[in-house]
């Protein structure tokens, strides 16, 4: 039945532990599959005497055997026994020590230093030796990630770059998170009060891939390997991860998930650059012109993209909490970081998805249908989440100038649909 | 207090009696409490070692006298107990008055340190200091209340002529393994949380 | 029980000694204590009979076993599919973490409280336990705990009925069931991110502490002193031993949870720091205070059942427990290094390696105790002739459940496994095998073993047989794809999940197991009921048993043995009936005094019934309901005065007479 069961089954899904990428995961796995074969093993060991024992020793009618003896135990029986517990146990201990130590502390790669691969510039002279840095910053129930060495911040969906060390830190805003991207390494906790750390690395470096591919001698190194193993990061690496919150913390802790995508170096610089530059208004004007029109003639400004900014400044408040790069005005920090959020394959922190599966681009149909949704019932999508009540400013207690609930309207949220759309 | 006067075994297996066994378990488990109370407090306190300087409230002679009163009264109770044992009741009551005594002068001494202690700004919510310590010390506290209120009971109780050098002395002595229990617990706490701060190379 | 050998070989002639009339006497208060025989209701709630407590605490945790199995069909219920909507996320959040809360302290516990008050005594030869006004205090406490611990659920309907509105320091929020999970992690436990469901959870486990630590005491000075003469330590029956193991695990672990909802209780009441992370607090010491107690909990959980189980197999084997010293030591060095590996439930907290690997390493120690207790089950069997009796069966499948958990356990134990592992469905997967698997199943042994001793009456049919098959069949069905969904990435705790991550099917066959596995434990209950109402006159030793419960009556009576039984050797009835004629059980000669019983008492009851007001108090002022500190503080006088009362109105007791046959 079990054979069945497992025959069945597809081990290959978007969480899966079974098939890795990169050597956390992948020490991780292989010390949980030695644990599944010695226990295995110790199972049709013992299993095999208890069922053994039951059926030999079984009471049968007119059961013409002597009363059993009354024996109390065998020492030596014992002993051996307690002794191969002990030897099985070595078997995983080892191992264990080794992988706590390797996957502990971001190793010193030199292929991995940002000097080494990041191509885009401005990069402070001394994080030329160091790895990548990413600061995972947990929030109810959505995701910071800054990239402090290139001064650029996103949220819930992270990009990194194939093959190479990222060393990640984890602080918490609010309650105890944990960040878990499984197919790339476990889980660590975000807990306040303090900074843990990890590292992950989506993908094998040149070194460890040469080692899987069985290429004699560390020092071989050829234009075809090379380009061999930039097929191996483009086929295999190249790929959207799904992570998700896996401490309980709060309401809606089942719908803060996170994304990962794995670029190459170059597609990592370009992003890096559109996250720094951000976006323009909708018809061009540098934003000191909009905002001169904003204050003087709002109705000039028209068309659904500048009301939809409008309403983004004004009326709906979202400046107040999201930053928009480019825009100097839209600073708020207490919500995500919504500079290219046209771009991200998901909102809601994960939960509404708008990626095609099969090319990995956008719908933009559901994407629409998703800012809506969001807009509209944020409290249902998310309950219990702050856009929604924020103490009174949130977009759910929206008042008119006679003070009275005004939710924002069928139009409005179309509109402001098409803005967010638009920042891509 | 008893429950059940048969004490039917004996017969092989340890003799201490019911109650007294069930106070060295209390004990035990006290001193887990303390244990948690005092290492929740040297933690936070080596964790944040700048958050606060006791030495600003802290007041070693008014602290050591009140630990020197409570230590003499661990004495009186030991009196207490063998006077129990002998029977004597008139000794048994004027050394329990004087550990009743001595625990009410701590007591009043520890309303005294926290009265200062709040005035001087010192609150349960300034800082973890002041949370880690008012709770220590006051969970201490209400083991001394508690005793000496249980004194006060065995007090009038003698009089009832209800008390006997057998079965009573058991319950005289229950109450001074708690109470020296008490004591020594103040001892630790004199030493990790006040002696401690006047040691120079420790903060 | 002073019979002759005939009769203990006769099973079925139980006729049970006349006795004296109990009578009522003055206490020292100078009121009458409470009657015998007067109203069944008073009997039951001013009993000192320790078997009477522990048939109580059975029934009243079978109750919260049920409402604990309704809390998760629903939480499977609303799992079935994805993007389930049957339940809104925060009663999702409440049912998982009352199920968590209720399984542990209010079903397994008092379940296993049941075990060991009415069968030490028995086991030890004993007239009851060493202190039994403390042992009715525990009780009351427990129902006290368990009360305001649930009362967060009436809040919640009434708010959700709109007659209630919490305001107060807790004012906005929404969630008055405890909303945090069961081991309550900080800060989500602050007032900024939950509600007076908090308040009623801290208030209700410290009142279940004061419960348990009682309780626990007790049983230590029982099991030291008051063993009958000759009932040497090594002479226990193993599931005494066990009982002694957890009750000072119990005595040394609780303290530290203790003092870590004392700290949180004043973080949410007082305004302390100890949590709240602006204030200086670390929330990473919840855990770690938390897990000092919660790990030991797990074998305090854990090691009764191992317990029932080294009773029965001997028994249905007719040989004596293979390895009995190294069976007791072993849940000794359990118990012990039980205090040790508690941040293995913290591998992804950020320990640093040095601890991680210590703590890996004590995890995977832990294992050999534990496997040590399987080889010598599975040795007890090794050339016995094995019964397939009911409670036989349940033992087999607990040997057999059990280690399939211990695997999964062993797999946890290696630290970076464990990272993918830690928080995802392959724990639940883990500790439900343990609980259910292992604790459940030799809880259900236990009852089928012991039910005819406890009520006199023999359960018949095979109805117990299809438990067997429905429970172990759902257990497996529900439990078994929890591994894969955990390792295929779905996290513990979540309310509903996206389709497309290929977690559906998986979900969908565990939701149906669940209900398999109900409609196995709903079995057992119509089972126990069809026992109780038709059962047929058990006799002593329906078993042919081995340990000193099955020498007295079916159900024994209230003084346990008409004359003190002496112990020649270790397991006695079996010795008696089969044994060599100098390990016959003779009887100690009471010289005409007869057997002194205790007399019952309102004290403890009323006593215990105090700690509701407190918890309630506390609890509601947090809403911000008015007058509530007044109740509360109501409710420490009502204690005090129980207590105050209790010591001045002396133990009483009455002598007893019982008229047996002068054999």
């Amino acid at each position: 039945m079990t054979v069945l069961f497992l025959g069945g089954c597809n081990l290959d899904t978007r969480m899966t532990t079974f098939v890795t990428k990169g050597p956390v995961a992948e020490t991780q796995y292989d010390l949980f599959m030695l644990t599944v074969w010695v226990t295995l093993g110790i199972f049709i060991a013992v299993g095999g005497a208890f069922a053994f024992a039951i059926i030999k020793f079984r009471e049968r009618p007119d059961d013409e055997r002597p009363m059993p003896s009354q024996g109390h135990g065998n020492p030596l029986v014992e002993i051996g026994l307690i002794g191969a517990s002990i030897l099985l146990l070595v078997i995983i201990a080892v191992p264990t020590l080794q992988g706590i130590w390797y996957t502990h502390d971001t190793p010193e790669d030199p292929e991995s230093f940002m000097g080494a691969w990041y191509s885009g510039e401005e990069l402070a002279e001394e994080e030329a030796d160091n790895p990548l840095i990413v600061k995972v910053i947990g929030y109810q129930w959505w995701w910071a990630f800054e990239y402090p060495q290139l001064g650029i911040t996103t949220a819930n969906e992270m990009v990194i770059p194939a093959g190479k060390v990222v060393h990640i830190e984890l602080r918490s805003f609010d309650v105890i998170h944990s960040f878990w991207l499984p197919r790339i390494a476990g889980k660590v906790d975000l807990i306040p009060g303090r900074t843990n750390s990890m590292w992950i690395q989506a993908g094998d470096n040149f070194l460890r891939w040469k080692e899987k591919q069985g290429v004699a001698g560390p020092e071989e190194e050829s234009p075809a390997l090379r380009a061999d193993y930039a097929a191996y990061l483009e086929e295999e690496i190249h790929n959207y991860y799904y992570g998700q919150c896996a401490e309980y913390c709060g309401d809606s802790h089942a719908r803060m998930h996170f994304r990962a995508t794995v670029v190459d170096n170059k597609e990592f610089a370009e992003w890096v650059i559109d996250e720094r530059t951000g976006h323009g208004t909708p018809d061009g004007k540098t934003w000191d012109d909009w905002y001169a029109a904003y204050a003087d003639n709002p109705d000039s400004l028209t068309g659904d993209l500048n009301e939809g900014l409008k309403l983004f400044m004004g009326r709906a408040k979202c400046a107040t909490c999201h930053v928009v790069k480019g825009n100097p005005r839209a600073l708020g920090v207490a919500g995500p970081n919504l500079t290219n959020v046209g771009s991200r394959m998901s909102i809601a922190a994960g939960w509404l998805n708008h990626r095609i599966e099969e090319d990995g681009s956008i719908d933009l149909e559901k994407q629409y249908d998703n800012f809506y949704k969001w807009i509209k019932e944020t409290d249902v999508v998310k309950p219990g989440n702050r856009m929604w009540k924020a103490g009174g400013g949130g977009i759910g207690e929206l008042i008119d100038e006679n003070g009275e609930l005004a939710l924002l309207t069928e139009d409005e949220i179309h509109k402001l649909s098409l803005y967010l759309q638009s920042l891509k | 207090m008893s429950d059940t006067e048969h004490q039917e075994d004996g017969h092989g297996s340890l003799v201490i009696n019911n109650k007294k066994l069930l106070m060295w378990l209390f004990l035990g488990s006290d001193c887990m409490f303390f244990g948690t109370l005092i290492s929740t407090h040297l933690i936070y306190r080596k964790l944040y070692p700048e958050s606060y300087d006791p030495l600003l409230v802290f007041d070693l002679e008014l602290t050591s006298g009140s630990t020197f009163i409570l230590l003499m009264s661990s004495v009186l109770m030991a009196l207490a107990v063998s006077a129990m044992h002998k029977g004597e009741l008139k000794s048994f009551r004027l050394t329990t008055i004087g550990v009743i005594f001595c625990g009410l002068i701590f007591l009043a001494c520890q309303v005294y340190e926290f009265a200062h202690f709040t005035n001087e700004g010192l609150t349960l919510s300034t800082n973890t200091f002041g949370s880690t310590f008012y709770m220590m010390t006051g969970t201490h506290g209400v083991h001394v209340a508690i005793g000496v209120f249980w004194l006060i009971c065995l007090y009038f109780y003698s009089y009832t002529g209800k008390m006997d050098a057998h079965e009573s002395a058991v319950d005289v002595e229950v109450a001074g393994l708690y109470w020296h229990f008490v004591d020594i617990v103040w001892i630790i706490i004199f030493t990790a949380v006040y002696l401690i701060e006047y040691i120079p190379g420790l903060r | 029980m002073s019979q002759t050998e005939t009769e203990i070989h006769a099973p079925s002639t139980t006729q049970a000694p006349k006795t004296h009339e109990l009578k009522p006497e003055p206490s020292q208060l100078g009121f009458m204590r409470p009657d015998h025989s007067k109203s069944v209701i008073m009997d039951w709630l001013t009993t000192v009979d320790h078997k009477k407590i522990g048939i109580m605490y059975g029934a009243i945790a079978l109750f919260f076993l049920l409402v604990g199995g309704f809390e998760a069909l629903i939480i499977r219920t609303q799992l079935a599919f994805p993007e389930n909507d049957l339940i809104s996320a925060q009663r999702y959040n409440q049912l998982f973490t009352m199920h968590g809360t209720t399984m542990i302290f209010l079903a397994i516990m008092p379940l296993n409280a049941a075990f060991f008050n009415f069968l030490v005594p028995l086991q030890i030869g004993a007239r009851d336990v060493a202190f039994p006004r403390i042992n009715s205090f525990s009780l009351w406490a427990f129902v006290a705990g368990a009360i305001v611990i649930n009362f967060g659920w009436v809040l919640q309907a009434l708010q959700v009925m709109g007659l209630f509105e919490a305001s107060g320091p807790t004012a906005g929020m929404t969630d008055l069931a405890p909303a945090m999970g069961w081991f309550g992690y900080a800060p989500l436990t602050g007032t900024n991110f939950t509600g007076a469901g908090t308040d009623f959870w801290i208030m209700g486990l410290q009142i279940l502490g004061i419960a348990s630590l009682s309780a626990a005491m007790n049983f230590v000075v029982t099991i030291v002193n008051m063993r009958a003469p000759g009932m040497k330590m090594m002479r226990m029956p193993v599931f005494t031993w066990m009982t002694l193991v957890v009750s000072l695990l119990i005595v040394f672990a609780f303290p530290a949870i203790t003092i870590a909802l004392g700290q949180l209780m004043f973080d949410r009441c007082f305004g302390t720091n100890f949590f709240v992370v602006a204030g200086g607090g670390q929330p990473i010491l919840w855990q770690h205070l938390f897990w000092i107690f919660g790990h030991p909990e797990v074998y305090i959980l854990v090691l009764p059942a191992m317990g029932i189980i080294s009773e029965i197999l001997p028994v249905f084997s007719k040989k004596p427990l293979f390895g009995y010293s190294i069976v007791v030591f072993s849940g000794a060095v359990i118990g012990f290094l039980g205090f040790a590996v508690w941040s293995h439930h913290m591998f992804t907290t950020g320990l640093g390696k040095v601890a991680t690997a210590a703590f890996s390493l004590l995890t995977m120690a832990i294992a050999v105790p534990t496997g040590v207790k399987i080889f010598n089950w599975i040795g007890t069997l090794w050339g016995g002739r094995v019964r397939f009796s009911a409670p036989m069966i349940f033992s087999l499948g607990f040997v057999w459940m059990f280690m399939m958990g211990g695997f999964s356990g062993i797999m946890h134990s290696s630290a970076p496994a464990d990272a993918q592992q830690q928080d995802s469905y392959f724990v639940i997967a883990h500790f439900h095998y343990v609980a259910i698997g292992g604790i459940f199943l030799a809880v259900v042994a236990g009852i089928y073993f012991w039910l005819p001793k406890m009520i006199g009456k023999m359960w018949k049919g095979n109805l117990s047989t299809w438990v067997a098959i429905f429970s172990t069949v759902g257990l497996n069905v529900t439990f078994f794809p929890m591994h894969f969904l955990g390792l295929l990435g779905m996290p513990r705790r979540t309310h509903t999940y996206l389709e497309g991550f290929g977690w559906e099917t998986y979900n969908l066959v565990c939701t149906i197991g669940a209900y398999i596995l109900a409609f196995g434990i709903l079995l057992l209950v119509v089972d126990i009921i069809r026992c109780f109402r038709n059962g047929e006159p058990a006799g002593n030793d329906p078993w042919d048993a081995r340990t000193l419960e099955w020498a007295t009556t079916s159900p024994p009576q209230v003084y346990n043995f008409a004359k003190t039984p002496i112990i020649p050797a270790r397991d006695a009835l079996w010795e008696d009936k089969y044994g060599p004629e100098n390990r016959k059980i003779t009887h100690e000669d009471d010289h005409g005094h007869g057997i002194h019983m205790p007399s019952q008492s309102w004290m403890p009851f009323i006593a215990a019934l105090g700690f509701i007001p407190v918890g309630l108090g506390m609890s509601l002022m947090q809403a911000g309901v008015p007058y509530m500190g007044y109740v509360a503080i109501f409710g420490l006088l009502v204690l005090g005065l129980g207590i105050a009362l209790w010591a001045i109105e002396g133990p009483g007791g009455y002598h007893m007479h019982p008229e047996v046959d002068a054999a």
